[in-house]
């Protein structure tokens, strides 16, 4: 249970302190020079927090002693969470004026903080504190909004098909090509599926959202338009979501209820299937589910290869809050965890292939990393424009599809009842 | 005198018959009891025993063997969860967790019997409108609450210290808890309390001497609750605490378990195991006088 402080008699007294404080506290917000380095004199406190494991608060631990060590006067308060509760708890803190000085952040969560203010703008000290131009353009846009730079990608990823060598030696079939037709990818499939005993191809990919962008994207379309609405039709989605019953029907793609029996493991992790399309940082979760040695990472099917339809995801970036007391050292702890070599060196290509090129030269990434780094350098032709950043809600639409595609994996639901659900959600949604 | 010599001869076998009868029925029905009692408990435990087989199986078996016992059993999730997270032992998480059990019964215990005492036995200005507005704090729903609630801990400097998840129950905000004492008390004979005062006690003496050992089931009952709430809180420690130092075992729990970069589900099923284990105790040694509690409840009623 949660203490309530109610209004009865006995905490009167504390309400009326609380009151006074907050009349004379809200006053105090240093408002600081713009750009430059920190007062190496002044002693500062830095509020810094991340999402992850505790792999992750390991290395991040590291690189906080080391920035410490650069910077005496620094001090970093280093706090974690895992991803749920990380952004329960910053919607309390946002709302209560009480947001850290710097937070490791996610790309689909910046336009609703970014909009509202919450993020301070980096545009003054960009080359002043803060470098930037070891981050390719197009991929540096990610963490703008508008004009203003509020967040700076930490590393990148792209969409990309695992496939699991084992698993296809133990059917005895021929291995996905990569980047060729869909019919193709699907003919892959439905050969695995029927050659090995409880092995399937893969998994019904209608079920994800990022491959209906896929096909929009090779068909020159965005998800949405430019002012933030569904761009496209519910006919189209039903098609989309009807255009796999096929592999459904024929026992192609792995089973619905199978897939629940392992939750929350996917089929790939699980060892079920050959082959899945994600994002490529999965690499090394995938490897840590399916125990296996190796992975392959191949091109996801296409229609048209010469279509951009590929595009550089931040995985994660780093944002200061705008209320920060300390702008100097926030942008400084900022940029020495974007694009120091040490910290590539610390973290490897563990939170997305590092984006900058000082930190990826630190890392000297090698075996599966490696192989993720080669993968994303393979599609490069591929690659176009990223889309705008997601639109406020974004989340909950992207959890909606996944919903409806579990659904409709199961036989509880059809495609065109499924569209219709989630038209009339994505109404709520966007307020259209 | 022949009906009455023919009568004992003909009622023993009836006599014999039905005693045999009896317990024959009577063995049936507990037979059949006995297995219902068996298959339900089977149900509700499963998830728990399954938790612990769980927690004995390597984390590559999650997902790949859905039986019910490991087929490589190992202790590895047990060490690897001892060694603690990012440097912080795993002791600290439970130490964080009984400080603020412990603080929230003494709290919840001395606050509330005290508030219950005065909305039951004192008779002051006001008072059914603040008895009224006591049990409207148990209507507001307190998701509302949250963010008023963080702002004032905020500004007090309250942030990262267990003060905004004790101070509230040091100052009986736990409506439901005073109501249940409330109601306890009333059901006390005023009788009692006036034969004190004839003796020369005052409020704190008849509170002291008189109400606390009568209400013992309510204060029992009131710290089983307590404590069990606050073991098992989430939102509040989530809110109120960032240093990693200062996390309660359910903060700790989800930190072992994060989806965007790789989950040790081995380690996250042996924490929640060992996390258990100390309410589950508590519970064990505390539930005679739950039980106890709650029965003598039912009787002043």
């Amino acid at each position: 249970m949660f203490n309530k402080l109610s209004r009865r008699a006995g905490s009167g007294v504390a309400l009326t302190m609380a009151a006074a404080l907050m009349l004379t506290a809200c006053g105090g917000n240093g408002g600081g020079q713009a750009g430059g380095t920190p007062d190496p004199n002044e002693e500062v406190t830095l509020n810094f927090t991340w999402w992850g494991n505790e792999d992750r608060a390991t290395r991040y631990n590291e690189a906080i002693a080391l920035f410490e060590e650069q910077n005496p006067n620094i001090d970093v308060n280093g706090t974690f969470m895992d991803f749920p509760a990380y952004w329960e708890k910053r919607q309390t803190e946002a709302a209560g004026g009480g947001l850290p000085d710097v937070m490791q952040f996610d790309y689909s969560y910046l336009r609703q903080y970014g909009q509202n203010g919450l993020l301070m703008d980096l545009t003054e000290y960009v080359g002043n504190g803060l470098t930037t131009d070891t981050i390719d353009e197009t991929l540096l846009a990610t963490g703008k909004l508008e004009d203003q730079t509020l967040a700076v990608p930490t590393g990148y990823n792209a969409w990309s098909l695992f496939e699991n060598p084992a698993l296809i030696e133990q059917a005895g079939v021929e291995g996905y090509e990569g980047g060729t037709s869909w019919e193709d990818y699907e003919a892959y499939m439905a050969s695995v599926s029927e050659a090995g005993e409880e092995i399937w191809g893969g998994t019904d990919y209608t079920g994800r959202i990022q491959n209906f962008e896929l096909q929009l994207r090779q068909e020159g379309r965005e998800l949405f338009t430019e002012d933030g609405q569904l761009n496209f039709t519910q006919e189209e989605l039903a098609e989309f979501w009807g255009s796999a019953s096929d592999l459904r029907e024929s026992g192609a793609v792995i089973p619905g209820r199978k897939l629940e029996e392992v939750a929350p493991k996917s089929g790939f992790g699980a060892n079920l299937t050959a082959s899945e399309m994600t994002w490529s940082n999965f690499m090394g979760g995938y490897l840590g589910d399916t125990g296996a040695e190796d992975l392959t990472i191949l091109a996801p099917p296409t229609s048209d290869p010469s279509v951009k339809d590929l595009y550089q995801k931040p995985s994660m970036l780093h944002a200061v809050g705008a209320q920060t007391e300390h702008p100097e050292a926030a942008v400084a702890f900022v940029d020495f965890l974007i694009n120091s070599p040490e910290v590539g060196e610390i973290f490897g290509a563990s939170l997305g292939v590092p984006a900058s090129e000082t930190a990826l030269e630190g890392a000297a990434l090698e075996g599966p990393e490696l192989e993720v780094k080669e993968y994303l350098d393979s599609v490069s032709d591929r690659i176009g424009e990223p889309p705008a950043a997601p639109i406020v809600g974004y989340g909950a639409l992207e959890n909606t599809f996944l919903t409806l595609g579990t659904s409709i994996g199961l036989d509880a639901i059809t495609p065109e009842e499924a569209a219709q659900q989630f038209f009339d959600e994505a109404a709520v949604t966007l307020g259209s | 005198m022949t009906t009455i010599e023919t009568n004992p001869t003909a009622l023993p076998p009836v006599e014999a018959n039905r005693k045999r009868r009896q317990p024959r029925r009577k063995t049936a029905a507990t037979v059949a009891w006995i297995i219902g009692i068996v298959l339900l408990t089977a149900v509700v435990l499963y998830p728990l025993l399954w938790m612990i087989s769980a927690s004995f199986k390597p984390s590559a078996e999650f997902g790949a063997n859905n039986s019910f016992l490991p087929q490589n059993p190992t202790f590895d999730n047990f060490f690897k969860v001892m060694e603690g997270v990012a440097g912080i032992p795993t002791w600290k998480f439970f130490w964080n967790s009984t400080i603020l059990g412990i603080g929230a019964v003494i709290g919840t215990v001395i606050s509330s019997s005290m508030a219950a005492y005065a909305f039951a036995r004192l008779d002051f200005k006001g008072r059914p409108l603040f008895f009224t507005m006591m049990i409207g704090t148990l209507l507001l729903p307190f998701h509302v609450l949250i963010i008023p609630q963080y702002m004032i801990f905020r500004n007090l400097g309250m942030i990262d210290t267990f003060f905004p998840l004790l101070v509230g129950k040091f100052l009986a905000t736990e409506a439901f808890f005073v109501f249940l004492m409330v109601q306890f008390i009333r059901n006390l004979p005023k009788e009692l309390d006036e034969a004190a005062r004839i003796d020369g006690c005052g409020h704190w003496r008849i509170f002291w001497s008189i109400t606390i050992p009568l209400i013992k089931p309510a204060l029992i009952t009131s710290s089983i609750f307590a404590f069990i709430w606050s073991w098992n809180d989430f939102l509040g420690p989530l809110l109120y605490l960032n240093s990693p130092d200062n996390y309660p075992l359910p903060l700790a729990l989800r930190v072992f378990n994060d989806q965007t970069s790789g989950s040790d589900y081995g380690a996250t099923v042996a924490i929640a195991v060992l996390a258990l284990l100390p309410v589950m105790l508590f519970f064990v040694i505390f539930q005679r006088f739950l039980v106890d509690g709650v029965a003598t409840q039912g009787l002043k009623g």
